[in-house]
């Protein structure tokens, strides 16, 4: 059976990879130390499949239809959709057999995942990828989720699809070794009057929690709640999913850096032992 | 006039500038209230802030049009809401 050897998390911001230099020494050095980390893990652990969760942003889909959840069955991915992204644009091998297994395992378990086999990834996923295997030599299946578009999914499912997740990755058969990766948030605001605002108390009340091992008792936030750490602050969907992967083991914080010239709140957590 | 209506006419015209068709976008095809239209052919990010046009869009509409984030955020500044609820984080602060 496969294995899911490591679960983690990673804010992801366009300027991470387009103004990397726009973040101070200290900010940089913190940020990319613990992606570096995760980067060794990756190596160190044989992980042959990375799964990445993150989040739409109006690159795939649009409002005549907008699935909660779409996983990437293709043989092959693009990405990144932006050319300015600073990161070439390619096609990255995905894994169809595992990505199919894992689909077909979430339908079993009552969740109606949409399917793509040619995702456009943007920066969501490829700037958390491209820190992970700079060389794009490890498989990728890219998982997007709505994290912007009333409904919403309540934080309490997006648990659910973390515990899913990992019954569909432990049951797939074979010797992969997979790495599951939440990616998106933290705190920021898009498209905003507060845009450039950072809410660093919430960023570190949801780390602390995630630290704690205390992620179900904040499943009852609804989006109001949520929102006012800002409208990108949705994305932790992606952290709570995989926080229920690893359940009950708590996360380790890396990195914790609110960086404005990237406009948001940047963390970096490892749920592994 | 409705609320796909103005998304689908930015989103539009932000794909045809992104790929280098910006000459194939006709905002005059597009079912806009007056308000809306005004706001996209005059590029009033405000505006169309305060029509209720998506934030994700927005921003990737505000790239296009080559306003910087800092001028993006004034320009915002007067549909600023202050909220009056508090998030549990900070209420134990």
């Amino acid at each position: 059976m496969a294995a899911l050897v490591l679960t983690a998390c990673a804010s992801h911001a366009p300027m991470m990879a387009s103004a990397r230099a726009a973040a101070t020494p200290e900010q940089r050095d913190a940020f990319f130390g613990a992606m570096e980390h995760l980067r060794s893990r990756v190596a160190d652990l044989g992980v042959t499949t990375i799964v990445i969760l993150a989040n739409e942003h109006f690159t795939n889909f649009f409002l005549e239809s907008f699935p909660q959840l779409c996983i990437g069955l293709g043989e092959r991915n693009h990405g990144p959709a932006e050319g300015w992204l600073g990161i070439e644009q390619t096609m990255i091998d995905g894994n169809p057999s595992l990505g199919d297994h894992i689909a077909r395992s979430l339908l079993q378990q009552g969740f109606d995942p949409a399917f793509s086999h040619c995702l456009d990834m943007d920066h969501g996923i490829m700037t958390v990828y491209q820190e992970l295997d700079p060389q794009h030599r490890t498989r990728l299946i890219p998982i997007v989720q709505n994290c912007a578009v009333p409904p919403l999914v309540p934080l309490a499912r997006s648990w659910d699809l973390g515990l899913g997740l990992r019954r569909a990755i432990e049951s797939a058969p074979g010797d992969e070794r997979v790495a599951l990766i939440g990616a998106g948030g933290l705190s920021h605001w898009i498209g905003h009057p507060r845009v450039g605002d950072i809410d660093e108390a919430f960023d570190r009340w949801f780390l602390d929690t995630l630290a704690s091992g205390r992620t179900e008792s904040i499943l009852d936030m609804d989006d109001d709640e949520i929102e006012l750490a800002g409208n990108g602050a949705h994305e932790i969907r992606s952290w709570v999913a995989v926080a229920a992967a690893a359940w009950p083991r708590p996360a380790t914080v890396l990195a914790y850096e609110p960086v404005y010239p990237w406009i948001t709140g940047m963390g970096v957590v490892d749920f592994s032992r | 006039m409705t609320w796909y209506e103005m998304h689908r006419c930015v989103y539009d015209f932000v794909r045809c500038q992104e790929q280098g068709r910006g000459d194939v976008f006709d905002a005059a095809s597009y079912d806009l209230s007056e308000a809306e239209r005004t706001a996209v052919d005059t590029g009033d990010i405000g505006a169309l802030y305060d029509l209720g046009l998506h934030g994700v869009l927005l921003n990737r509409y505000c790239r296009q049009l080559g306003i910087s984030l800092d001028d993006y955020k004034r320009r915002l500044q007067p549909y600023a809401v202050h909220q009056e609820r508090r998030g549990r984080w900070q209420r134990s602060s």
